[in-house]
């Protein structure tokens, strides 16, 4: 039987960092992917690189280190990730979205980091081909973008090249654990592997991979969609463009806009940005609908109005492909990044919504330094599996 | 059937992919047409591997000793052909 000191569960965002950071720090690590490395989430998603789209507190700081990791990352792994520091812009539709925004700002100004407040005219000076009739936005200049499967084959290469064995096409179906319950090792369709200490990095697929330990983990399949343009002259200037909507409506539920029943419906917020390879990658929604990812008609009809309304010349430009995939949403917005003290051995790094291509550097990092016992760049208990200390999650009512 | 291609010959001409990058994907682990797609981009352009997928299949098929039917095809997803946004805003599909 095959044997290791950490066994990561899942080849995606999550996983592959884990087994970078844990095989650099001369752990003997293992891989296990149901399908092909990048296959989940990972490859059914946008690159957006930031912390912009987080809470003031924990989530930005986690965000600020997590971009900080990127700009490190592009030398020091040996594939391109085509990570690119474009700089980030929320645009705001509303007098009442961009005081909420001007308030946001501030909070991630007070916190030490860059977000400054800009009128329609320099919004217009940065971004030409936005709608000339919106009420402001916030500007951040560090965020970016990265190619989320090159990111991932990134980190698994350069885990293989220390070392790291991994296993695709393999299925993990129990944990193995001893008398005391500490953990042993994993059962998969392919065979055991063993192991004292085991990574839950699954994503959506987290809550299965906890039922074999006898842990409720409260994440859910949030759905997203997203339609690609054909190459073509950029329609955002090198920069992230989102509705700050899309924030609000990120935690918010009860918050309105003054949009179309269609819009409303399947709850649609422009995001968008010209990607390197010359395609306009269009978005997108956050819809509880279980597991299904394929592409709705309707969905697709919301987000070409939506885009429209900020990026008029988009009438005229043609969509090539569409796609849909689900974000880990997780009960408080965070994900999950620490060990369970009544499972030993058993490590969570999953629940990461719609920013697990941004935070998966640092939530390597942090499954790494606290595996290995060192001092972590902050205090990341916000983030442990504690916090639901006390919760009955078991009876928690499904999301609506 | 046995194929000679040049490693410099183009696969996928709307991402321009050659052959010889398509062998170092499946040398990187892809098995089948997705996972050549994920790693090379062949069959994302314009023509959605309408002209490069039979001929991925075939290289995937040779290099690992398969059937073009093991290697699989891409998914299919809306729009069929390329649409304006200006007709899928207006339900125009
Ligand atoms: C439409 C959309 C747009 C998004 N845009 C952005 C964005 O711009 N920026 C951003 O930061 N984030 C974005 N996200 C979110 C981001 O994609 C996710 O947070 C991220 O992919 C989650 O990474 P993960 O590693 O947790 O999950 P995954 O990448 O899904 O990896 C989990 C892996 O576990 C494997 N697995 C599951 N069960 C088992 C098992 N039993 N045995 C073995 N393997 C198993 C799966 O096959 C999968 O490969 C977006 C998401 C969507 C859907």
């Amino acid at each position: 039987m095959k044997s290791y000191d950490v066994i990561v569960i899942g080849g995606g965002l999550q996983g592959s960092s884990c087994a970078y950071q844990l095989s650099k720090r001369g752990h003997k690590v293992a891989i296990i992917e149901q399908n092909d490395v990048a296959s989940g989430t990972a490859s059914h998603t946008d690159g957006y690189v930031g912390f912009s789209e987080k809470a003031p507190g924990i989530d930005a700081l986690q965000g600020w280190h997590s971009v900080k990791l990127y700009h490190e990352l592009q030398h020091e792994l040996s594939y391109e990730i085509e990570f690119e520091p474009t700089g980030f812009m929320y645009v705001c539709e509303t007098e009442r979205e961009f005081a909420a925004a001007s308030d946001y700002a501030k909070k991630i100004r007070d916190q030490g980091f860059d977000m400054t407040v800009i009128d329609p005219k320099e919004m217009c000076e940065l971004e030409p081909n936005l709608a000339p009739d919106l009420v402001g936005g916030i500007l951040n200049k560090s965020d970016g973008l990265a190619n989320p499967y090159r990111v991932v084959f990134a980190f698994v290469n350069e885990a293989k090249r220390n070392g790291a064995d991994v296993y695709t096409h393999t299925t993990v179906t129990d944990i193995k654990r001893n008398a005391k319950g500490e953990v042993e090792g994993v059962v998969t369709d392919r065979g055991d592997f063993l192991a004292p200490k085991v990574v839950n990095a699954c994503g959506v697929w987290a809550p299965f991979i906890g039922k074999m330990v006898g842990l409720e983990i409260p994440i859910e399949p949030r759905k997203g969609m997203l339609l690609i343009t054909e190459k073509a002259e950029p329609v955002t200037q090198s920069i992230e463009v989102l509705e700050f909507g899309y924030w609000l409506a990120k935690f918010f539920a009860d918050f309105k806009r003054p949009v179309s029943e269609l819009v409303e419906k399947h709850n649609v917020c422009l995001n968008i940005e010209t990607t390197m390879s010359g395609n306009t990658v269009v978005g997108g929604c956050r819809l509880f609908k279980g597991y299904d990812i394929k592409s709705e008609y309707e969905i697709m009809q919301a987000i070409a109005e939506r885009a429209i309304r900020f990026y008029p010349m988009l009438k005229d430009m043609h969509c090539i492909r569409s796609f849909g995939g689900v974000r880990p949403f997780c009960l408080d917005h965070l994900p999950i990044v620490s060990g369970v003290d009544e499972v030993p051995g058993f490590y969570i790094a999953a629940g990461h919504e719609g920013d697990g291509v941004a935070l998966a550097p640092i939530t390597g990092l942090l499954i790494a330094q606290i595996i290995s016992g060192e001092e972590t760049p902050f205090d990341a208990s916000p983030l442990a599996w504690k916090r639901f200390e006390g919760v009955d999650l078991a009876t928690l009512a499904e999301h609506p | 059937m046995s194929l000679n291609y040049d490693d410099d010959m183009f696969v996928c001409r709307c991402e321009e992919v050659t052959v010889g990058e398509v062998r170092q994907a499946i040398s990187d682990g892809a098995i089948d047409v997705v996972g050549v797609k994920r790693r090379t981009r062949a069959g994302m352009g314009l023509c959605q591997g309408r002209t490069c997928e039979r001929l991925v299949q075939q290289i995937l098929a040779q290099e690992l000793g398969k059937s073009p039917a093991e290697v699989g095809s891409s998914s299919v997803r809306p729009p069929v052909r390329p649409i304006t946004f200006g007709a899928l805003a207006g339900g125009d599909f």
